[in-house]
């Protein structure tokens, strides 16, 4: 018997508790095969698609090798492709449905396709390709100091290294610039970056759970990694990262949402009216961090041109 | 030239200094003809992009654990954004030399002065008439 697992329509960051609720029920199930039903998805954000392959990865370390229905629109299903989302579903997932053979990242907004994250060496070819790629992107369509595009590098391979360093595990990432008519009516530039490891709690549980007592558990792991600084390492130099990745967000009105275990955190500019802290979310894998980056200059009117529109 | 010390550290040709192992592998490296308390230039000369996790492994660790003054030097402004929090942030500090050749602080600012006053008093550097720093030719 398989249980299956509905991937939402739209599925991007504010529709993955959904996702991460179903997955949690279906996991609760025993060890039953899994089927993840993708046949209705519209679009996705990198968060869903790197998201959804760590559930993926989670759900064939429980049990046998989770199934996946390929998105029955063709352009959807055309722009996962192109993504890179099935070059790496497929070491992951059986799929079903008709899925093109197309190049991956041969668009313009995919700045950074799927791509696997498990050593440091991985952080080097990414951050390497990013800037090969993204320095005309950020510096044009974003309205981006060119300077800034060393500041992105820096957020991404930091990013990344979060996985490298504390996951226990392998994880992806993905790069991807669309128009977020939304919220801002501006372009934006996406990282999103998710794992199915051992998550914020597990990896600075034994050097920080005693300082905080009754109160920890995800939320405050979250917390003392992204507001306090604190590291699993007793280094001194420590915890550099996600400080780094606040101060450059902080400085181009950027967001970083970080979800693990049961609880996500966020650090809201004055655009979004996200949650700071949410605790109690269905329990999911590892951890998906989002960084947004919004286009600065108001001059050329909202919007800007080509790439793909999420509402 | 830490570009050309990266390459002799890590697996395929990469401009950028980024992650801890590959930090700590350049640093090792360097540290290795580097005796306790000595006086080193780093020339980021060709490196790209310098991440905050490598700034904390090479500079932050050898001004701590190695050298009485780090000067750096073909630091560009995304290297300085790198360093300078990490450095500031453990009260420590480096020299770097601008562009024009003058000698500067850069991290926490309580350090800075006694390290620009070391250089003077062996006469690796000078203060010019219009109060700025600078290397002698040595």
């Amino acid at each position: 018997m398989t249980r299956l697992i509905e991937v939402p329509t739209q599925f991007d960051d504010r529709s993955f508790d959904q996702f991460a609720a179903a997955y949690a029920q279906a996991v609760d199930g025993g060890g039953e095969r899994l089927l993840f039903d993708a046949h209705a998805a519209e679009w996705a954000s990198p968060y869903g698609l790197v998201g959804l392959l760590a559930a993926g990865e989670a759900a064939a370390r429980k049990g046998e090798r989770p199934l996946l229905t390929a998105p029955a629109n063709p352009d959807v299903v055309s722009y996962w492709a192109r993504a890179g989302f099935f070059r790496e579903a497929a070491d992951l997932f059986e799929v079903h449905g008709k899925v093109p053979k197309v190049k991956v990242a041969v668009e313009s907004e995919v700045l950074l396709p799927v791509t696997p994250v498990r050593a440091a060496e991985d952080v080097h070819a990414v951050v390497s390709t990013i800037q090969q790629r993204a320095s005309a992107i950020l510096s044009s369509e974003l309205g981006l100091d060119p300077k800034a595009t060393m500041g992105f590098a820096m957020a991404l391979s930091e990013s990344c290294q979060n996985i490298v360093e504390h996951a226990g595990t392998g994880g992806w990432v993905a790069v991807q610039a669309y128009n977020w008519r939304r919220k801002l009516a501006r372009r934006v530039v996406v990282i999103a970056v998710a794992d199915a490891g051992v998550g914020f709690r597990h990896s600075l549980e034994p050097t920080q759970a005693k300082r905080f007592g009754e109160r920890w558990g995800d939320a405050a792991a979250l917390e003392a990694a992204l507001i306090q600084g604190v590291s699993r390492f007793r280094d001194p130099g420590r915890g550099q990262g996600l400080a780094g990745i606040r101060r450059y967000l902080a400085r181009w009105e950027g967001k970083v949402a970080i979800r693990s275990g049961t609880a996500r955190i966020a650090i809201v500019p004055r655009w979004d009216d996200d949650v700071p802290l949410k605790d109690g979310l269905p329990a999911f894998p590892g951890s998906q961090v989002l960084l947004i980056i919004p286009e600065q200059a108001s001059e050329k009117g909202p919007g800007g041109a080509g790439g793909p529109s999420q509402q | 030239m830490v570009h050309a010390v990266l390459q002799q550290s890590v697996a395929g040709f990469y401009a950028d200094l980024v992650t801890r192992p590959t930090g700590r592998a350049v640093r090792e490296n360097i540290e290795r003809d580097l005796p306790p308390g000595s006086i080193a230039v780093m020339d980021f000369t060709g490196v790209g992009c310098l991440d905050y996790s490598c700034a904390d492994e090479i500079v932050a660790k050898l001004v701590r654990e190695k050298v009485k003054v780090l000067l750096l030097r073909g630091l560009t402004d995304a290297h300085r954004e790198a360093i300078e929090p990490v450095l500031a942030g453990a009260g420590l500090a480096v020299l770097y030399e601008r562009p024009d050749g003058a000698l500067e602080g850069l991290g926490a600012s309580e350090p800075a002065p006694a390290l620009l006053d070391e250089l003077v008093e062996r006469r690796l550097a000078a203060r010019n008439p219009g109060g700025s720093i600078r290397l002698t030719a040595a």
